[in-house]
């Protein structure tokens, strides 16, 4: 199943709408859903935040394969920006040396099974593919 | 979709999704508590990383002046969320009870 979606936030709920679809269509199991939608959320927003003027559509693409729910985000015409590189976040320190934001991409690799990043440089194309078992 | 709004004694009801759509609504309400309060999650579905940065700002806002926020009713998915970012070292966090 796969769908394109206007770059911004409002998309959000047209998102999980095709998720929706997807899960009930494939019969996935509800306690797998968060923390797709999750992954799918942050690197979404991701993609509007770092490129908002871009015109390109992101899409969106899920099949369920030998056990495993597979998702992968592609972005055209985008600079490269690797995802699954590790990047320090402050989990541990107290409340008033928190910082707002960065624990999206943080977050991801603790709710899904693999993610993996390739950049196609000709085609200036992002593709982020991610799993999660169907266990 | 969020819906959040006071409900009995003053404790904030929120329903729904926490996604980055629907953070600004919730920092808009939010910014209006000056005191302690208490949030209730039972009904809320899903947090994102946009929904956990309302609640840090919120936190960092009132404990300046003394106050907090007390977190009740959690699913145990966004309990792990919260454990993943460290967010039940910062806040009171009280899980929902399984039916």
């Amino acid at each position: 199943m796969n769908e394109k979606f206007h770059r911004s936030f409002d998309s959000l709920q047209q998102i999980f709408d095709f998720t929706e679809r997807f899960y009930s269509a494939e019969s996935i199991d509800p306690r797998h859903r968060f923390a797709v939608n999750f992954a799918i959320e942050e690197l979404f927003t991701n993609m509007v935040k770092y490129n908002a003027g871009n015109p390109h559509r992101v899409l969106i693409e899920m099949e369920q394969l030998d056990g495993e729910l597979v998702a992968h985000l592609t972005d055209f015409d985008v600079d490269p920006f690797d995802v699954t590189v590790e990047r320090e976040v402050d989990t541990e320190s107290p409340l008033q040396d928190r910082q707002i934001g960065g624990l999206g991409l943080h977050l991801i690799p603790k709710m899904i099974d693999s993610i993996d990043y390739d950049y196609d440089e000709p085609a200036r194309r992002s593709r982020i593919t991610f799993t999660k078992a169907l266990r | 979709m969020l819906d959040i709004d006071f409900a009995d004694a003053g404790v904030v009801m929120l329903k729904g999704r926490l996604d980055a759509s629907q953070s600004e609504k919730a920092q808009t309400f939010l910014d209006g508590l000056d005191q302690a309060s208490v949030l209730d999650f039972s009904n809320l579905e899903y947090i994102s990383s946009a929904g956990l940065g309302v609640l840090l700002r919120t936190q960092k806002r009132l404990m300046a002046s003394g106050g907090g926020l007390k977190l009740i009713n959690v699913n145990n998915h966004i309990m792990d969320v919260f454990r993943f970012s460290g967010f039940d070292h910062i806040f009171e966090v009280q899980g929902a009870v399984d039916p």
